[in-house]
């Protein structure tokens, strides 16, 4: 009666895995840990000010320029958290970057290769410039009538994104080899999930204090955290 | 050189070949070449003719790689005639360069302004053509005066700098269909202008004054200025309307200069808005070697925007960098500015207009010093050649200075030197300046006739020499740092009496009388 029970569990299991396993999901789902990154930075915000000469209507009179932007508990937001050692398939998700008040929001975009659709609703031009070396630069007017442009990019890589009608307006997009990476919040927290078992090494970048990498062994079903002290 | 090189091109049946993934074939140079030498060749059957020859024998494969150009002979030529600015190792950062705005390309970035491709890649041709034209507006001039042979080698050494970025082959930019210049399309091309906001950059009527002019900043990091749409001899990549529309397709690499091509309405606003930017100014400057003043009867109007000025057709006197004495100025800010001059039987007046892109005046705090004009005269007008040093005259012989500077206004002064200038009490000198869309119209006033030794009087039909300086306070000019001129001449036309209009009509009268009483008198006799 046990062995029957327990057979006919082992064959439920093995269907139920077998159905799970057959539907289309986020790579890695099956047996994945997720990683919990803290990261945080000692020292001062770096703010710069500008006083703005046009669009303020839009662009508001002062612009902040917000270099390093240090949360409660010190926690550094817009670092990018990253496991480029994890297998995975790129997700086709679509990134998105919105010209808004003459800023970028985010301010640091996490994608994989692929399409990024770069939003105008601030109804002023602006113009898309990239600084990059793997995949094409390219410096693109967008004026009020373009609401959304869309961009390839499709080599992993850090790409710099300016305004020069707006010299202050700065942006990343980081272009990811695997989905597991995680832009860091207003409390320096960012969450990887669904990361294959095993051991990796998990980076950390930030556009004014570097990279950073540290060791992390991922269990199924676990959490593994990490935490990283950024330097200058 | 364009219109017969596209003529081959197409007798060569040059569309079998130019897909968007055109390679630049050096054949194609060879072609432009044998194009270009035959071009003063009478009537254009015969040029096209010839060029069907040439552009069969050129098509031979074979004969295509003979012609390109030699990377290690162009490296003697870099050596000699580019590594000043350029720098031995191509990355732009040559001995002379620190004197230069905009500083000379590093090569070695393989980053090109001025491409007529798709891409990041420009062809063979487009390189050629930047050397042998050179770029208005910049230090780089035109090195025609090099063999051919000899700038086919440049090519082909300066892409060694940047090898990797040449492996991408150019890929043909295609423009939408022409749109020829009429009112409709230079109006669409306004709206346009505004829509996609030249302006910021380029300034509302395009003087190169728009707001984030102060911000622009090229890859390096360096300053840079936009461009001032009215002066298109300047323009880095040329002047004509095919240069005009690729640059706004395709941006200016390396500048703030963004690609438009689908960043405008439709695809063939960017020929609407050529056509705009081309009614803007002439294609050149058109230089005037005198400046003519005009008698008048009437009153002077004061107002710089008076009908009286407009009527009036400006000599246009270009002003270049003072590098005699320090600190020189390697990189003039005004480089133009057009005079209109009247007088009457009490006064001799001036109208100055000339571009600055920053309004500025005395601000000691921010290191800034007012926009100032000056025109210079010797202090008495004689007879011969013999004239004053042109910069500003010497302790020996001085000049006579008409100034103006914003916010201070107009004044008299005596000057021996640039740094000796004392001004000349009880100034009879009057002005009226006004500032719009980065462009100064000034008038300045002075009686005909001059009471002392220090100032000159004017004689009509008499050729008074005239030099002209110039500070764009915003750029940091300032004493010696200036733009000027040397020595140019003006005349007073003489006035033109009423006599004109009375001895004519006196004269015709009596001899028709003379010829009636002739005609009575031998009625009579008959």
């Amino acid at each position: 009666m046990r062995k029957a029970i327990g057979a006919f569990l082992a064959i439920a299991l093995v269907a139920g895995v077998a159905a799970v396993a057959h539907r289309p999901g986020p790579a890695g789902a099956q047996g994945g840990g997720t990683i919990e990154a803290a990261v945080t930075y000692a020292g001062a915000p770096v703010v710069e000010k500008l006083k703005v000469n046009k669009d303020t209507e839009k662009c508001g009179t002062e612009a902040v320029i917000e270099k390093v932007v240090v949360g409660p508990n010190k926690g550094l937001a817009h670092a990018v958290v990253s496991v480029p050692g994890a297998k995975g398939a790129p997700k086709a998700v679509k990134a998105t970057v919105d010209q808004h008040g003459c800023k970028f929001v985010p301010h640091v975009t996490a994608m994989t290769p692929g399409e990024l659709e770069l939003k105008n609703s601030d109804d002023i031009l602006h113009n898309i410039h990239t600084y990059s070396t793997a995949n094409p630069s390219i410096n693109k007017a967008q004026p009020k009538f373009k609401k959304v442009m869309t961009e390839k990019f499709e080599k992993p890589e850090i790409i710099k994104l300016t305004c020069d009608v707006h010299s202050w307006m700065l942006g990343w997009v980081a272009v990811m080899p695997n989905p597991f990476f995680g832009v860091t919040d207003a409390s320096g927290a960012a969450k990887i999930e669904n990361v294959p078992a095993g051991k990796y090494t998990v980076e950390v970048w930030h556009e004014t204090l570097g990279k950073q990498t540290k060791e992390v062994e991922v269990k199924a079903g676990q959490t593994a955290k990490v935490a990283f002290e950024m330097k200058k | 050189m364009i219109p017969p090189l596209g003529g081959c091109r197409v007798a060569r049946g040059g569309t079998g070949r130019g897909g968007p993934a055109r390679p630049d074939n050096p054949g194609s140079r060879a072609l432009a070449v044998s194009c270009r030498r035959r071009q003063f060749v009478p009537g254009r059957a015969v040029v096209v003719a010839l060029c069907l020859v040439a552009g069969s024998l050129v098509a031979v494969p074979s004969f295509v790689a003979g012609q390109a150009g030699d990377a290690g002979a162009g490296k003697v030529v870099y050596e000699r005639k580019c590594a000043g600015c350029h720098g031995d190792k191509g990355d732009g950062k040559g001995p002379a360069a620190e004197l230069l705005a905009p500083k000379p390309r590093d090569f070695t970035a393989g980053l090109y302004k001025i491409r007529t491709t798709a891409n990041k890649t420009p062809t063979d041709q487009d390189l050629f053509r930047v050397i042998t034209e050179g770029m208005p507006g910049t230090s780089m001039p035109p090195w025609a005066v090099l063999p051919e042979k000899d700038r086919w080698n440049l090519v082909a050494y300066v892409k060694t700098f940047a090898a990797d970025k040449f492996k991408e082959a150019p890929k043909k930019l295609e423009l939408p269909k022409d749109v020829a210049a009429s009112p409709e399309s230079v109006t669409r091309g306004k709206e346009m202008f505004e829509a996609i906001e030249c302006h910021k950059c380029h300034g509302t009527e395009g003087r190169a004054d728009g707001p984030s002019r102060a911000e622009l900043k090229d890859e390096w990091g360096n300053p840079i200025a936009p461009a001032n749409l009215t002066k298109r001899w300047t323009f880095r990549g040329g002047p004509g309307r095919t240069e005009i529309a690729t640059r706004l397709a395709n941006g200016v690499l390396g500048t703030p200069m963004p690609a438009f091509l689908d960043s405008v309405e439709k695809p063939e606003d960017i020929w609407h808005l050529t056509n705009f930017i081309v009614s803007l100014g002439p294609e050149s400057p058109r230089y005037a070697t005198l400046v003519q003043v005009t008698a008048t009867s009437g009153a002077i109007a004061d107002d710089p925007n008076a009908d009286l000025w407009k009527n009036l057709t400006p000599s246009s006197i270009p002003l270049m960098g003072q590098v005699i004495v320090d600190p020189r100025n390697f990189n003039p800010s005004i480089d133009l500015v057009a005079v209109r001059a009247v007088y009457n039987d009490k006064e001799i007046a001036f109208h100055l207009t000339w571009d600055d892109p920053t309004q500025s005046v005395d601000e000691p705090a921010k290191k800034l010093s007012g926009d100032a004009i000056s025109l210079q005269f010797p202090p008495q007008i004689t007879a011969g050649t013999e004239r004053p040093y042109f910069l500003m005259g010497d302790s020996s012989d001085a000049v006579y200075l008409l100034r103006w500077v914003n916010g201070k206004g107009v004044s008299e002064a005596t000057a021996n030197g640039p740094t000796k200038i004392t001004p000349i009490a009880g100034s009879e000198a009057t002005g009226k300046a006004v500032y719009a869309n980065g462009q100064y119209r000034l008038v300045i006033k002075r009686p005909l006739a001059s009471k002392d030794a220090a100032r000159p009087t004017f004689t009509p039909a008499v050729f008074t020499p005239v030099a002209f300086q110039a500070w764009d306070g915003g750029a940091g000019e300032s004493g010696t740092k200036m733009s000027l001129t040397s020595w140019y001449y003006l005349r007073l036309e003489e006035p033109q009496s009423n006599r004109r209009f009375v001895i004519p009509p006196v004269v015709a009268i009596l001899t028709l009388a003379v010829m009636l009483l002739v005609v009575r008198v031998a009625n009579r006799r008959a």
